[in-house]
């Protein structure tokens, strides 16, 4: 390596958008999926 | 609300505890000293590298008490830390290939640690498919749990191959030497909270493969159930 690379912020900004995006999304998409079954099971268990 | 609470506090905290760190790690810190800003990809690639690693060994130790016990839970279990495994482990991947092109000049090499990386990711990936592939719950449980245990064997190589094969992939961060001492606690905190929300985000997948579970197992017995019901009302009307 001959220097300091300059620059790179849109990368570094990608990087840490794609980590946050997917770990909001999975969270969400697992949250949502675990709540309506389990709100199905209730109304099952009323019936 | 308190069920609430009970289930999304810990995630919350670990998101919060994540969204400090990167704070510090983007804003705060100063750039690395070769790398300048593109090393800010320290502070959350080297935690998503163990998080995921780590949930692969669990995988594995799961697999090996399904096989043993032939439980549901342990293969509920062994298939959580697989999808949230291979959730960070293709992350990991993405955060390598993004990091790579400034510093690289190209987004991929054939390096022994990328390669290795990318086979345990996809390895794993291939436990997933194989158990939407596969209908019968035991047969299912079996198969891929041995897939989980043959695929686990590539975890110990990802780890050691910049050690065995030196090329221009970096050796792993160390947290006392790679940071300036006033920000390691940056570092410290991202890895905290990988840890605790990789940790959280298997509970929420296990609770979800648990109800699940319990879903078809119900629904599979309905039919059993309404066969008598229907012979026995056969004489009705």
């Amino acid at each position: 390596m001959t220097g300091i690379i300059e620059g790179g912020w849109g990368f570094v900004a990608a990087v840490y958008l794609l980590t946050w995006g997917a770990l909001l999304g999975y969270t969400a998409w697992v949250g949502r999926r675990l709540e309506r079954l389990e709100s199905t099971t209730e109304q099952g268990n009323d019936a | 609300m308190i069920g609430k609470l009970r289930r999304y506090g810990v995630g919350v905290v670990g998101f919060v505890g994540l969204a400090v760190a990167h704070y510090f790690g983007l804003f705060v810190a100063p750039g690395e000293a070769m790398m300048g800003d593109v090393g800010r990809i320290l502070y959350i690639h080297p935690q998503t590298a163990q998080a995921s690693m780590i949930c692969f060994l669990a995988a594995f130790v799961c697999a090996v008490g399904s096989l043993w016990t032939g439980k549901s839970g342990w293969d509920d279990a062994m298939a959580s830390f697989a999808e949230v495994g291979v959730l960070l482990g293709v992350l990991l991947l993405a955060q390598g290939c993004l990091w790579a092109k400034p510093t690289w000049g190209v987004y991929w090499v054939w390096s022994p640690r990328l390669i290795t990386s990318a086979v345990m990711v996809l390895s794993f990936a291939g436990v997933l498919i194989l158990r939407r592939l596969v209908e019968d719950p035991a047969r299912r449980a079996t198969w891929s749990a041995v897939a989980a245990i043959i695929s686990a064997a590539d975890v110990p190589i990802v780890w050691f191959s910049v050690k065995w094969w030196r090329d221009q992939h970096q050796m792993q961060s160390d947290v006392a030497k790679d940071f300036a001492q006033t920000f390691a606690w940056v570092a410290h905190t991202s890895w905290f909270a990988v840890m605790l929300l990789t940790g959280w985000l298997v509970w929420l997948r296990y609770r979800l493969a648990r109800v699940e579970r319990a879903h078809l197992e119900t629904a599979a017995d309905l039919p059993a159930r309404a066969a008598p019901l229907n012979l026995d009302g056969g004489g009705e009307g």
